[in-house]
């Protein structure tokens, strides 16, 4: 039976999703054509299945003779109940997450005093009630297992107390000296009670210094605006504005501390509801695939220490069409070759076309000199004060890796006598040339604030545990200013304190509360009554009209040739055909701080699609080269340091690149992030943080599994994504009807046209009646969807997602119930790369349903497919009938053995699945019924928008839409008439509730490729 | 030689299999039976760490069941009251007395009382008792005559089955919403025509899908 024509589409582009499909290796066919992987229904362990039954049978018989007698449950109300607490009712506060030197405003669901969930506040102009996966699953980290509870000394259980007493004899001692010898060394922050206490600090020890650093940062961009502007200005891109954005090397739609803001403003201006509104285009020049060049209209791979040559060829063209550039003369424009060159002419027209409107963008990993002549191109492009602005926070502590350096020299030579660390991780994380954990070694006070006993906690005298933001009062502005309380959530889990508590203690040798400190800032940052001000600012999460103004910054002033000229930066083409190794933060782990969390590392790369493991990644052609393949072990040397690695290969990647990223291969992160991937900052020195030139790579032979999510659920090469450019969507505003595919035998048929198939033919079973009550529906934006998965771990939160490990993952058992599909487009070695998020359709012609022995899977009259889980025996097969692959079966109990701790942020509105049951996505039915609930006492009907599931919450791209379909007035009802929606696999006749918009993307007509 | 097998045993399969049949629909009807929540449910008594009396309260001195029973009419759990709620009356009214002793217990130390639950669901239904108080349902409905009760028990099976009977039918169990505490309350005369109009005014559809209480 064929009557499906595959793989009709209308740009005729070949859609694939790994190599193996491509090639069409045996493997890849033997994985697609099982449901299950092989071997996936089989019982690996060291015990046999023999020897399961056995224990089980004497199990069962015995708790059958148990079973008689009904359990007895206890019901334990409060002896006071707190005022507004209803059990049953969960409560919502505002506060907010500090991210360095940005934060973004939360909204955290509290469960009888349990935070469980995350959500973005509405109010808080960074993220406008959106989050990322970072965000989403920072709510974990609360609640794990293998924080330390005690301070210790030594080694040894000590407590809050005594640390006090401690420091107070430091405290004298150091006050006789002017704090001789003393050094604290800080992540960065942009605090206003940190930095008020940081100065009293250095007020009390004129002779101290304070060491603000991170392993991963803005630095270099920091550096560039000190040299031009004198000193350093936070600078505020604003995405929103821009119709042309070039990121030089820059992942601000990931990787980025910003990227929730960055992704916001720049879905923002590629939002379309008809072939006739405008997109913004977006440019990309790097070595990497980032999820930024995946998001590309036009993509440049190029190494990356040719970054730096490209912009200033960009100036040059510039110059030659008639821009002038201040400060440029004297400076040689490279001349380009290739794909580069021919980029130049229409992009520099493209960026003078956009005058005002355009952003210019350069990578925290470029070097500054990259980012102070970008900084001269956004001048003279008319930029600055439109698309980027620049404030003055006083109250942020910048990086600085200069002063580590010599701070640790200082500790080396013995000329620091005390050392407190405000939490880092510097002996995982410093540069390895610096040999910070042998300088530690030789001051005689150290002390570490930290989340865990961590590495650098095992090497210090004194470790103290660190609250996590939602136990703890602080303050934290955003990059543009706006300033958040950082109110807790609940009161400590442990014997831990605040940073802004510690610090406290170190400036003035006395314990004080988090609460008082942050209120004593707050006097001074309030108008008008306080108390008001204060509640008013609780309550919203933001103090209003905080954002700092904008300072106006002269583009005369950009005078790049003489700052490059006196820094000694060079903007030379390198032309190296050696290997070059490329850093690069990992999204999910970060720098490694968050290499304990399960979610996080269960969550697959956006680009690689592996889970739990870093790996150096090649182009396909440097593979060859090396005579490399996926999951071999290479071993990488640099500069006389060694690393051996698993190796993977991404189309699209430049070649001669490696690509490392950082955060794994922790040794004291805990029990789930121990031992994963391999620790890359082994590579590292202060010289080149970002990149290095000259490896070499070697194939060890040796062979490393990895799990890799990429082929699961592969749809076979049919039509999944449908995109267009704009011009085409321009010229064929109803090109969908084109590019779906029709069954052969009702290809004649008028209603098939119109896709209207199930009133044609009627499908054999008993249709139910949709045209009442509420229907829901959610619209999916292939446009605007970046890829993220920020609804993935939201969902994950939200629904009690267990965490099912990396050897499951590889058998193809992940649980995530909506997952991002990937797809390459294109030629090899340089593809285009899709994301889709995919999960259950619910189908109003389920195919689940209809061979589901036991009616565990069923319609309800909403037009939701329901999973009733004590219903389900387990057979599979409605996963088996399934088109979408987006039912997940529990093979183990996986939630049986969780930590009591983390017992504690499952969501008490959703069932926890046990061994044998089948799940999938549920559109937040648990929503549902609380906004029918809510409705139901106020005797009225659910508004549009009222209920919104957690994925749809989440996305930072507001590329997921919800609600009731009856309501032809609501926005998903709207959203659906657009002429570019379509319904997954329509030809099937499933008649998904789920439909997508198809991708739209802006190529400039004048660039070739 | 003789036969090895009497006659009687030609007729062997057919008793074997009469047999079979007989015990075999004896033991279902057994289980049936004394396995459906009706027998092993409904009469649960268990004895709580207070002796609490609803009939002394709720039945003789008359008080309402919001009362101490705060959150039924806003959230899906009624709520058993904090010690706070007892300790309103018992500050003054016999605060001596020996029954109460873990109430004063539980006051001065901090600890909750731990009481009994008497009406059990599985964990994967998700019973909402303000939507069931906002249509009219009365408390007496699933709890039985709680006001004449010395022991709290339980009355009535709370199995889906039961629970659907009223979904399918709900106007029996329908009143103005002001009488769902009044255990007294008799339906009038004319109950159908009001419960009609009622449910027509409230919009009250009682969904029998499964993801009205299961998710």
């Amino acid at each position: 039976m064929s009557p499906i024509k595959k793989g009709h589409t209308l740009t005729g582009k070949q859609y694939w999703r790994s190599l193996d499909e491509l090639a069409g290796t045996p493997e890849f066919e033997d994985w697609l054509h099982r449901e299950f992987p092989q071997g996936a229904s089989e019982w690996n362990n060291a015990w046999s299945r023999r020897s399961f039954l056995t224990l089980m049978g004497a199990s069962l018989a015995l708790a059958g003779l148990s079973g008689c007698r009904r359990p007895e449950e206890h019901i334990v109300p409060y002896v006071k109940k707190p005022e507004d607490m209803v059990p049953g009712n969960p409560l919502k506060y505002a506060t907010a997450i500090p991210m360095g030197l940005h934060a973004c405003g939360l909204l955290v669901e509290s469960h009888e005093g349990r935070p469980t969930k995350i959500e973005g506040n509405l109010k808080h102009p960074a993220n406008r009630g959106r989050t990322d996966a970072r965000i989403q699953a920072s709510v974990l980290d609360l609640y794990d297992p293998d924080r330390s509870t005690v301070p210790s000394r030594g080694g040894v259980r000590s407590d809050w107390t005594a640390f006090v007493s401690f420091w107070r004899e430091q405290f004298v001692a150091f006050q006789a000296t002017g704090g001789e010898g003393l050094a604290v060394l800080s992540e960065t922050f942009s605090s206003p009670t940190m930095m008020r206490l940081r100065r009293a600090f250095e007020a009390r020890f004129p002779n101290a210094r304070w060491v603000a650093w991170d392993p991963i940062s803005d630095e270099n961009r920091y550096e560039a605006i000190r040299a031009v502007l004198g000193r350093v200005h936070q600078p505020v891109f604003h995405y929103d504005r821009a119709k042309v954005v070039l990121s030089l090397e820059s992942d601000f739609l990931l990787t980025e501390p910003e990227a929730v803001t960055a992704t916001l403003g720049f879905t923002s201006g590629r939002r379309i509801e008809s072939e006739k509104d405008q997109m913004n285009r977006l440019y990309v020049v790097e070595s990497l695939y980032t999820l930024t060049g995946a998001n590309a209209d036009h993509r440049l791979r190029i190494n990356s220490s040719d970054v730096g040559a490209f912009a200033l060829a960009v100036a040059g063209e510039l110059q030659r069409q008639g821009l002038a550039i201040e400060g440029l003369n004297g400076l040689t424009v490279p001349t380009m070759t290739g794909r580069a060159a021919e980029w130049l002419a229409p992009l520099a027209k493209d960026l003078l076309r956009a005058r005002g409107e355009s952003l210019i963008v350069a990578g925290s990993g470029q070097p500054a000199a990259v980012h102070a002549l970008v900084m001269a191109i956004n001048g003279a492009l008319g930029n600055l004060d439109r698309t980027i602005t620049y404030v003055d926070n006083r109250d942020a502590a910048y990086p600085s890796t200069s002063g580590l350096t010599k701070l640790t020299a200082d500790m080396a030579a013995g000329k620091v006598s005390a050392l407190v660390m405000i939490g880092g991780n510097p002996v995982y994380n410093a540069p390895a040339d610096l040999n910070f954990a042998a300088a530690l070694s030789k001051v005689a006070t150290s002390v570490h604030l930290s989340s865990r006993v961590d590495e650098t906690s095992a090497a210090t005298v004194w470790h103290i545990p660190r609250s996590h933001y939602l136990e703890m009062w602080g303050d934290a502005r955003s990059l543009d200013g706006t300033l958040s309380v950082i109110q807790p959530l609940i009161e400590p889990l442990y014997q831990s304190v605040s940073e802004v508590e510690l610090t406290a203690l170190l400036a003035s040798g006395e314990s004080a509360r988090g609460y008082d400190l942050v209120r004593e800032t707050w006097a001074g940052l309030v108008t008008g009554n306080f108390e008001v001000g204060w509640q008013t600012a609780l309550l919203n999460g933001i103090l209003s009209d905080s954002a700092l103004p904008s300072i106006p910054v002269n583009a005369a002033q950009v005078g790049i040739a003489q700052a490059m000229a006196s820094h000694g930066w060079s903007l030379r083409p390198t032309a190296t055909t050696n290997l070059e190794v490329v850093f690069h933060p990992c999204y999910t782990t970060g720098d490694g701080t968050r290499a304990n969390n399960g979610w996080l590392h269960e969550l697959p790369d956006p680009i690689t699609k592996l889970s739990w493991d870093n790996v150096a990644t090649f182009s396909p052609k440097t593979a060859r080269e090396l005579g490399v393949q996926n999951e071999d072990i290479v071993s990488i040397q640099l500069q006389g340091r060694e690393l051996s690695i698993a190796a993977w290969i991404v189309p699209g990647q430049m070649d001669n690149a490696v690509g490392l990223s950082f955060g794994y291969g922790r040794e004291k992160a805990g029990r789930v992030g121990n031992g994963v991937g391999v620790d890359t900052y082994r590579l590292r020195d202060s010289q080149n943080m970002y990149r290095a030139g000259s490896a070499t790579v070697s194939n060890t032979g040796r062979r490393y599994e990895l799990a890799t999510t990429q082929d699961h659920g592969s749809m076979e090469g049919r039509p999944i994504i449908l995109m267009a450019s704009l011009d085409e969507y321009r010229e064929n505003p109803d090109f969908i009807t084109g590019a779906s595919v029709i069954p052969e035998f009702m290809a004649e048929s008028e209603k098939a046209k119109e896709r209207d198939l199930v009133r044609e033919y009627p499908s054999s079973w008993k249709e139910p009646d949709y045209s009442t009550g509420y229907q829901w529906g959610m619209s999916i934006d292939l446009t605007t969807c970046t890829g993220c998965q920020a609804c993935t771990v939201a969902c994950q939160a939200e629904n009690n997602i267990p965490i099912v490990g990396k050897e499951q993952v590889r058998k193809g058992r992940e649980m995530h119930w909506i997952r991002v599909d990937r797809y390459f487009t294109g030629d090899v070695e340089d593809p285009g790369m899709e994301h889709q998020p995919m999960p259950c359709q619910h189908c109003e012609n389920a195919p689940c349903e209809q061979v589901c022995p036991v009616a565990a899977t069923v319609h309800d009259t909403e037009g939701l497919n329901v999973m009733v889980y004590n219903r389900c025996i387990g057979t599979r097969y409605c996963s088996n009938n399934c088109p979408y692959k987006v039912r997940r079966f529990n093979f183990f109990n996986y939630t049986d053995e969780y930590p009591e701790t983390i017992k504690m942020v499952q969501n008490p509105e959703v069932t926890v699945r046990s061994r044998g049951v089948m799940e999938k996505c549920t559109y937040c039915v648990q929503r549902i019924n609380r906004g029918k609930q809510v409705a139901k006492l106020e005797n009225r009907s659910i508004r549009d928008g009222e209920v919104t599931p957690a994925c749809a919450q989440a996305c930072p791209a507001e590329a997921i839409v919800f609600g009731n379909i009856n309501d032809s007035e609501s926005r998903v009802a709207r959203v659906k008439r657009i002429n570019r929606t379509y319904s997954l696999l329509g030809e099937l006749n499933t008649q998904p509730r789920t439909t997508y918009l198809a991708s739209i993307r802006n190529p400039n007509p004048e660039m070739k490729a | 030689m003789a036969q090895i097998f009497p006659k009687w045993t030609n007729r062997l399969p057919l008793y074997l299999a009469l047999g079979v049949l007989v015990i075999g629909t004896t033991v279902v009807l057994l289980l049936w039976y004394y396995g459906s929540p009706r027998y092993l449910e409904v009469g649960y008594r268990p004895i709580q760490p207070v002796a609490y009396s609803h009939k002394l309260h709720a039945g003789d001195l008359g008080m309402d069941c919001r009362y101490c029973h705060t959150a039924v009419e806003k959230s899906r759990f009624a709520t058993v009251p904090p010690t706070q709620t007892c300790m309103n009356c018992h500050q003054l009214i016999l605060p001596e007395s020996q029954k109460l002793l873990p109430v004063r217990e539980s006051w001065a130390t901090g600890d909750p009382i731990e009481w009994v639950r008497v009406h059990n669901l599985p964990d994967y239904a998700y019973f909402d008792h303000s939507r069931h108080i906002q249509s009219g349902v009365g408390c007496i409905s699933c709890h039985g005559n709680v006001a004449q009760m010395e022991i709290v028990s339980q009355v009535e099976p709370l199995n889906m089955g039961w629970c659907l009977t009223c979904h399918r039918d709900p106007a029996p169990n329908l009143r103005p919403v002001d009488q769902v505490t009044n255990m007294a309350w008799q339906p009038p005369a004319d109950h159908a025509e009001w419960a009609a109009r009622f449910m027509q005014e409230h919009n009250i559809r009682p969904p029998e899908d499964c993801s009205a209480c299961h998710r």
